[in-house]
């Protein structure tokens, strides 16, 4: 089930990812470019993580997720900066 | 060569009119009206965008002007924006009051749809209202055509919320 609901939230990011990829293309609003690095980063993160959780991986990745997270989380908060 | 003259008069008439409006109008068959456009193109007499899911023909030397009018037509509140000053010049309040749009969202579209030279900005007392300047007919014709993917329409939503936020830059 674990597997199975990282899936659902790696194919929502990609998602989420290209359409912020059309939002850019269409506008160049610098915001949507932030949104797409940030999506691709949860993707990427929610990835180590089914890989961890499959034990593809057997190494610690506890620093790279937390790390992942913040630039994550970083990047939203640029996105929806009131400039 | 007749049929392929009437075709190519319809789209120099009608720039921007899509495959489906050609047939239509001149009640010719899909695979006639194939064989003429595809040898229409081959001669550089007309050219085709695809613009959501409809492909649009221009005739040759509308280049330009055809990418002018697929970027300003790409979003949804750019759409319905030209629609809404086609009855009529209005600020950018009365836009974003008859639109439900916030005034940065309004703002950022008339902004870029000035840029394109499809609108024109006059300053009048404190406001400024923005008027259109290009051919109602042509613009009509596009917008109505459009049908836009799932994807366009949620990238759509999405940059409207961003221009709501950001500076737009």
């Amino acid at each position: 089930m674990e597997v199975v609901l990282a899936l659902f939230v790696l194919m929502l990011s990609l998602v989420l990812a290209g359409v912020s990829f059309i939002a850019y293309k269409k506008s160049h609003l610098r915001p949507a470019l932030y949104l797409l690095v940030a999506f691709l980063l949860l993707a990427i993160k929610k990835g180590v993580e089914l890989l961890q959780l499959t034990q593809r991986i057997e190494k610690d990745v506890g620093l790279v997720i937390g790390g992942l997270e913040v630039i994550f989380l970083l990047l939203f908060v640029l996105a929806l900066w009131r400039r | 060569m007749e049929r392929r003259n009437e075709i190519l008069n319809l789209i120099t008439k009608k720039p921007g009119i899509t495959f489906r409006g050609l047939a239509r109008e001149l009640g010719i068959g899909i695979g006639d009206l194939q064989y003429h456009l595809r040898k229409l193109e081959k001669e550089g007499a007309v050219f085709s965008r695809k613009i959501g899911k409809r492909r649009y023909i221009f005739p040759k030397g509308f280049e330009e002007e055809a990418q002018r009018l697929i970027i300003a037509i790409s979003t949804e509140s750019r759409r319905r924006i030209l629609l809404l000053l086609m009855n009529g010049p209005l600020s950018q309040k009365e836009i974003s009051e008859a639109l439900g749009l916030s005034q940065p969202t309004v703002s950022y579209h008339v902004g870029e749809l000035q840029k394109l030279g499809i609108i024109t900005a006059e300053g009048r007392g404190r406001s400024v209202i923005y008027s259109l300047n290009y051919d109602p007919e042509t613009i009509a014709r596009i917008i109505m055509e459009y049908r836009p993917s799932v994807w366009e329409g949620l990238a759509d939503s999405l940059i409207d919320f961003l221009s709501g936020v950001g500076d737009g830059e």
